[in-house]
């Protein structure tokens, strides 16, 4: 079939002269993001002043469409030769198909010197290297002490406390909402259900489900899973949420607790400067509650690390990889964590940077984390993780129990193993 | 006389009925230009009020963030897709219209079965062959496939004004010395303004807004045109609102302007679907 | 076709003006044969493979994906919703459509040109532009809607406009209405204009004035300007992707979920897209069905 596709791609293609790519030049994709054009531009200076005669040429997309566009692009004809991608199943995907470049050859001399092999191995896979994270994106609670130290409120270290400090907060004021859930994209409540999952049954008991290697009848039975559902809906009867969570827009929840109508919210690392954009910084931060009587480590953090990898088809795998050595390179892992404010692999000069308070303390308190979480739906199957996203979305609007949803999402990973 | 008072209360029902409903059109538009000139607080607070100052800063902003390199984007892919669009269906119309040939009347039944094949539906094979050919972030890629989904229906509406053309002209262009593309060119085309105009304004409105390709196609910021980049408005300012709202009037005025100075010639030429 | 009985010389001038015919036609064909028809084969072709966005192979499966589709209750949600966006957009862009045609037409005296602007304007906007709009308004936590509710002492949905599963689909159907309503009304108002007067004169005559000139004449001289109307309204219906992605996404949990949403999930999201041809060829069948009873209908008028 694919030769048919190709042979009238072609047609056109003949007759109006596409662009031929010059010899020694590297296409790179990124995504857009704050500080990305600065970063991409000096450093990209920097490389091509030590590599004389090679071109590097940015381009960068926008975060909903790249997971598609990338995909498409390796199996086109002119992918670019190096390519951001999030550690997880599309990675694993890529490489099983073929389309990502093994890289291990060209580590000793670059980026393993200065890459820690904890880090490497979320890009590892059999052994080799497919790709190189540069940083990671993390989540924490951000809270308004001014609030809570008005109203005798203290952190809350457990599950329990956190249940009660969302009542404690209604009792105060039933209009204020303790925490606004931003949930209409349906990404915000699955990183909350990421976590409850790995705080109820530990990473260890997840991982033959998500890796969809658990025999058929053993796949996602685990009662930890209902457990943890249970466990939102705690939080919604404990008037944690508002009213309508798959109504409001993660930009309506952010503005909620920026404009401290809300006390508390979970956020990605990144919130804290969108905060600060819109007007208030006076926040601190917590870690996702320990479960008392949970199987997961309460030191687990959320953690999606995020990289490089090469195209497989690219014709200058070596000059790829040496560019991906170069932006986490000592000097480029500084100005990575200084022009975008990442978490980033290479902590050597992490001192250097000029980092605002909340960077410095999501870098120093992710150090003593003992587990990283990484996120449902960059870890599961699509369709799997499409069963957790709508999950959630019904577990808020109260049309799905617990039991049911993890009926429906049992039947989407029992089709996409057999599948 | 008892029949005056009563057909004053039925008209000023209807005016209540049809002012109420241009009411409920015009308040969403009203109320995104509004809440442009807004700060980010009084929409939070104080939705249904007035802006307290009025200030271009959301404009200014919102222009920012390539409102202008989306607008040339979009008017490139029309313009160029309604050019190849009038210009290639009329060639095939005026042909079919003048031949007696079975072959040609089988070739504008296969031209127009075109006309009932929605993109969604064809879109999967659709993106293949147009990324594998390399026309992804490609405008004058677009343009061919923006075309070929206008050329049906357009083919359709010229093929029944060439009928009715008078022959009269071209045959005394004819006489003239005129060679047959001349005639095409000089006689044919010159005369069918109206239909041309119609069919013009008819595909660009619906170029101007169209999204799934556009959404699948151009991925590059550069390379966006208005209703795919606008969507991004919402995340490049998170919350700002103000400024989304300024954006998104930034790319309606201009439409919603030029409709107003042509509104004659658009109510025409989109009613003429119905005919 | 028109049969145009033309004297033979004349008709000799026809073929000679164009001596090659069929070399002005081969552009159009050829463009849409690229972009059009190879894509409808090759959506029937790949919809009896499974194939993912970046799988080298396809995996014959005959029917299977066909078969998926009747068991996956989604398909069914999807098209059900497509059918409630049809029906509802007949009844209310069409029905208020009329109404307002008809008031515009005989029923007002001054202003007429005013209201079809002001009604019509949406029309031009881009869908995706529309639904921005309407999703700030319907916005549980900063919207207008819940404002103006709350403010006539009304409670808004708990889970809000666009949140509620029994509420979101109706939300949708508003916000078609009013964009398309417009249209709708500028395509029966040509068709009530063309009506001649003298048959509103004889019916005054037999009494027949206001609303039972309506039923009486306007109504069945309208019949097939309705019905074309009807049809436009029903293969939008069908082809909607637009104004659901931007406003919904098919959300929440799919309660709005329609075919092209559907198809675009499948294939895009979750790069099933075997099955995403699948659902297509169902779309596609749908929209042939229809498009070809549209010209029929217009041919014969």
């Amino acid at each position: 079939m694919k030769p048919i596709i190709g042979m009238l791609a072609l047609a056109p293609t003949i007759v109006l002269c596409a662009s031929v790519a010059s010899a020694q030049e590297i296409k790179i994709w990124t995504l857009v993001q704050e500080g990305m054009p600065e970063f991409m531009e000096g450093t990209i200076s920097t490389f091509e002043a030590a590599n004389p005669g090679v071109t590097v040429v940015n381009e960068s997309f926008p975060n909903e469409a790249y997971k598609t566009q990338i995909q498409v692009a390796l199996t086109g004809s002119a992918p670019p030769d190096v390519f951001f991608n999030w550690a997880g199943e599309d990675a694993a995907r890529l490489v099983r198909d073929g389309l990502a470049a093994d890289i291990s050859a060209y580590g000793a001399s670059g980026y393993a010197k200065t890459v820690g092999e904890g880090w490497l191995s979320s890009f590892a896979f059999d052994g080799a290297n497919y790709g190189v994270p540069t940083d990671a994106v993390s989540k924490y609670f951000y809270y308004d002490p001014a609030f809570f130290s008005d109203n005798d409120l203290s952190v809350p270290e457990t599950f329990d406390e956190f249940l009660a400090t969302c009542q404690a907060i209604r009792t105060i004021d039933s209009s204020i909402v303790p925490w606004p859930l931003g949930n209409s994209e349906r990404w915000k409540l699955n990183h909350v259900i990421t976590m409850l999952n790995q705080r109820v049954l530990g990473l260890d008991a997840l991982a033959a489900d998500y890796a969809l290697t658990a025999p058929d009848d053993e796949l996602f039975t685990n009662p930890g899973y209902v457990e943890a559902w249970q466990k939102v809906v705690d939080m919604q009867d404990a008037g944690c949420f508002q009213d309508a969570p798959n109504a409001t827009s993660p930009e309506a929840s952010r503005s909620m607790f920026a404009a401290q109508v809300s006390p508390m919210i979970y956020c990605g690392t990144w919130c804290g400067n969108i905060f600060q954009a819109e007007g208030y910084e006076d926040f601190e931060m917590f870690r996702f509650p320990a479960l008392t009587d949970g199987a997961g480590d309460p030191g687990g953090q959320f953690l999606v690390p995020q990289g490089y990898m090469v195209s497989s088809k690219s014709e200058h795998p070596e000059l790829a990889a040496a560019f991906i050595s170069h932006i986490v390179s000592d000097e480029g892992a500084r100005d990575f964590a200084e022009q975008i404010g990442g978490i980033v692999s290479n902590p050597a000069l992490i001192d250097e940077v000029d980092g605002t308070r909340w960077f410095k303390f999501f870098v120093s308190d992710i150090a003593t984390a003992t587990e990283s979480v990484n996120v449902i739906d960059v870890l599961l199957d699509a369709s799997v993780a499409n069963a957790y996203l709508d999950a959630g979305v019904e577990i808020l609007n109260g049309t799905m129990t617990p039991e049911d949803a993890m009926t429906t999402i049992r039947e989407a990973a029992l089709a996409a193993k057999s599948g | 006389m008892t029949t005056a008072p009563r057909f004053r209360a039925v008209q000023l029902l209807l005016y209540g009925g049809v002012g109420l409903w241009s009411a409920f059109v015009l308040m969403p538009i009203a109320w995104m230009v509004f809440a442009a000139f807004k700060t980010r607080r009084e929409i939070f607070t104080d939705p249904l009020g007035m802006p307290q100052t009025w200030t271009f800063d959301s404009f200014e902003r919102a222009w920012g963030v390539g409102l202008g390199q989306f607008m040339f984007n979009s008017i490139v892919v029309t313009t160029g897709a309604v050019f190849i669009i009038i210009l290639v269906s009329g060639l095939a119309a005026y042909a079919i219209a003048r031949s007696t040939s079975m072959w040609m009347k089988l070739l504008y039944l296969l031209i127009v079965a075109g006309f009932a094949v929605p993109n969604t539906a064809v879109i999967v094979p659709l993106y293949q062959m147009v990324t594998a050919a390399n026309f992804s972030n490609s405008l004058f890629g677009i343009i061919w496939v923006y075309a070929a989904y206008g050329i049906p229906f357009t083919t359709i509406l010229f093929f029944s004004f060439f009928l009715d053309f008078p022959r009269e002209l071209e045959e005394a262009a004819r006489l003239d010395g005129c060679r047959p593309w001349a005639v095409f060119f000089r006689v044919v085309m010159p005369l069918s303004g109206p239909a041309i105009a119609s069919a013009a304004i008819f595909q660009a409105v619906f170029i101007w807004n169209e999204f799934l390709l556009a959404l699948l196609l151009l991925t590059q910021p550069d390379r966006k045109t208005l209703p795919v980049g606008i969507l991004q408005l919402q995340g490049e300012f998170t919350s700002d609102w103000p400024a989304v709202m300024a954006g998104l009037s930034i790319a309606t005025m201009p439409i919603i302007l030029i409709f107003l100075l042509l509104q004659r010639s658009f109510v025409r030429s989109l009613a003429g679907l119905g005919k | 076709m028109k049969p145009t009985p033309i004297l033979k010389p004349r008709q000799s001038v026809g073929v000679q003006i164009v001596q090659n015919q069929s070399v002005l036609v081969l552009p159009a064909l050829l463009i849409c044969t690229v972009f059009i028809f190879i894509p409808a084969f090759l959506t029937i072709f790949g919809s009896f493979y499974a194939f993912g966005l970046t799988s080298q192979n396809w995996e014959p499966v005959g029917f299977g994906n066909y078969v998926r589709a009747w068991n996956d209750d989604v398909f069914w949600i999807a098209l059900r919703n497509n059918i409630i966006i049809v029906l509802g957009s007949i009844v209310l862009q069409v029905g208020i459509g009329t109404v307002l045609a008809a008031v515009l037409d005989r029923g007002i005296s001054f202003g007429q040109t005013f209201f079809r602007v002001i009604i019509f304007m949406p029309m031009v906007i881009s869908a995706v532009a529309v639904a921005l709009i309407w999703l700030i308004i319907l916005d549980p936590n900063i919207g207008i809607l819940n404002a103006i509710v709350k403010s006539v002492g009304l409670s808004p949905p708990k889970l809000g406009w666009l949140g509620d599963p029994s509420i979101s689909i109706w939300m949708v159907l508003v916000v078609a209405a009013w964009q398309y309503t417009g249209f709708m009304m500028v395509l029966i108002l040509a068709g009530l204009q063309a009506i001649p007067n003298h048959l509103y004169e004889a019916a005054a005559l037999d009494g027949a004035r206001g609303f039972r000139a309506f039923w009486s004449i306007t109504l069945p001289s309208l019949r097939n300007v309705l019905v074309v109307a009807i049809l436009i309204t029903t293969i939008g219906g069908f082809k909607v992707f637009d104004l659901i992605f931007v406003l919904t996404n098919g959300g929440p949990a799919n309660a709005t979920q329609v075919l092209g949403t559907y198809i675009y999930l499948q294939a895009f999201t979750l790069t099933n897209m075997g099955y995403a041809n699948a659902v297509a060829v169902v779309l596609l069948a749908i929209a042939v069905f229809l498009g070809w009873l549209q010209l029929k209908v217009s041919r014969r008028s």
